[in-house]
């Protein structure tokens, strides 16, 4: 990996769901052990990058916003461009940088970030969107690098049986980590905050490859040699 | 086997990602001014679109035009001078950035698709976008006239299509618009591909469309780059 090169880290899932609010926990719990950086994607440019860093977890010029017109899934997966060239500065001005986590403008089940842009991603739900979405599945929920079931204090509120989501979630991820939480519940911030020192580790070793989480399967990811590999998982 | 029609298609096509999605071609600020009067007064998109076409999209196309001539005549300091001569012309520092970060945008493609872009213009630098547009069409054997046309019909459409996230615009109607300025694109074609000097860059301006692109760079509530 060239030695300005960061471990890019997308954050994806619909609107509301608690993205930046994620986003500024692993600020808070991380900033200190590793150079962060953040792109926001937001609708309306720059909400998200505003409440990143009025929460104050991160140097204000380390947190961008990059607009998408409207597009969110385009910016993110169609033409990745705008995002690309806003990753690379932040790298260039902040060199080096361990970890630039890129927020996607909030949208529907079916927007996963392209491996053009971000190493590994995230998808977030929470339980407010109700308790079946899990179940419903999708490219981001089936196959994203780690799923999020989170605002689970907010479970008793909606009337959400967590550890049924939770199990229904990881039925359609075929062993691919699955976190319930809360940003109230300490031990759940702290599973959270391991898994993006792991990935991070993991991604500089070069022991990561990115893969596509896909519209629906098949779906691809490169091989060793570079090569193109598309095939049909059995999940 | 490439044809300069089919790379003319390719460049004019939005789904080619350079980052077009994020560009109105200044309508969003000049809606946030009055244009479109809330949505009362559509026909102002079309009006728009023309004088941009007689001001500031003018200038740009002379700008490709004589970036592709200048890559053909083997003038290696020639494309800074023809920078030059666009910075002169475009006042606003904010638009002034937009066009290098587009640039960006399309010769990060082009280094691509086009490699032979790379001997012209260094990979990765913000040179202004018609300049990138000049050179790709130099390399790729695209006319004076299709390089004008490429600058000006996706100017118009940049203005067209972001209408239809600003207004409440009926999108058959947008294309209707469109297809109403291809007289005036093909005018602006016939006024600029013949040129072969520099100084022979026009230098209309747009005043209020620096003003708006000026506000528009501290608004907060944005849908648009520019």
């Amino acid at each position: 990996m060239h030695e300005t090169r960061s471990f890019r880290l997308g954050v994806a899932g619909p609107v509301g769901t608690g993205k930046s609010s994620l986003i500024a926990t692993v600020c808070r719990e991380l900033a200190d052990e590793l150079r962060l950086g953040v792109i926001t994607n937001d609708i309306y440019t720059d909400e998200d990058a505003r409440l990143l860093r009025s929460a104050g977890v991160l140097d204000p010029d380390r947190i961008r916003a990059v607009e998408t017109g409207a597009c969110p899934h385009t910016a993110i997966r169609d033409d990745v461009t705008p995002n690309l060239i806003a990753v690379e500065d932040l790298e260039r001005d902040f060199a080096p940088l361990d970890v630039v986590l890129v927020e996607s403008g909030g949208d529907n089940l079916t927007a996963t970030f392209s491996p053009a842009l971000v190493d590994a991603q995230i998808f977030v739900l929470d339980v407010a969107g109700g308790g079946d979405v899990a179940r419903k599945g999708g490219p981001g929920i089936a196959r994203a690098d780690l799923l999020i079931v989170n605002k689970t204090d907010l479970a008793p509120y909606v009337g959400v049986d967590v550890e049924q989501m939770v199990k229904d979630a990881s039925e359609a991820r075929d062993g691919k980590p699955v976190i319930a939480l809360s940003r109230t519940d300490p031990a759940s911030v702290a599973e959270l905050t391991e898994w993006v020192r792991t990935m991070t580790a993991h991604v500089r070793t070069g022991g990561h490859t990115p893969v596509d989480p896909g519209p629906m399967a098949p779906h691809s990811h490169v091989g060793e040699d570079g090569t193109l590999i598309t095939h049909v998982h059995s999940h | 086997m490439s044809t300069a029609e089919l790379v003319a298609l390719m460049l004019t096509d939005g789904r080619l990602p350079t980052g077009g999605h994020t560009q109105s071609a200044g309508l969003e600020p000049a809606v946030r001014a009055g244009l479109g009067a809330d949505g009362k007064q559509l026909a102002d998109v079309t009006t728009y679109a023309r004088d941009r076409l007689h001001t500031v999209t003018r200038v740009e196309a002379a700008v490709a035009v004589l970036a592709r001539y200048i890559t053909h005549s083997h003038q290696s300091e020639g494309l800074r001078l023809v920078e030059g001569a666009w910075a002169a012309r475009t006042s606003s520092q904010v638009l002034r950035g937009v066009s290098r970060r587009q640039g960006r945008a399309y010769l990060r493609l082009a280094g691509r698709v086009w490699p032979e872009v790379l001997e012209h213009l260094q990979a990765d630098s913000e040179v202004p976008r018609p300049i990138v547009i000049g050179v790709i069409g130099a390399v790729t054997g695209l006319s004076a006239e299709q390089v004008a046309r490429i600058i000006a019909y996706d100017d118009v459409q940049s203005v067209v299509s972001a209408s239809l996230k600003l207004l409440p615009v009926d999108p058959a109607e947008a294309a209707t618009w469109l297809a109403g300025l291809h007289d005036d694109i093909e005018e602006l074609v016939a006024d600029v591909s013949p040129l072969t000097d520099i100084e022979k860059i026009p230098a209309n301006g747009a005043p209020l469309i620096d003003q708006f692109a000026q506000n528009h760079a501290t608004e907060r509530m944005r849908l648009f780059h520019a």
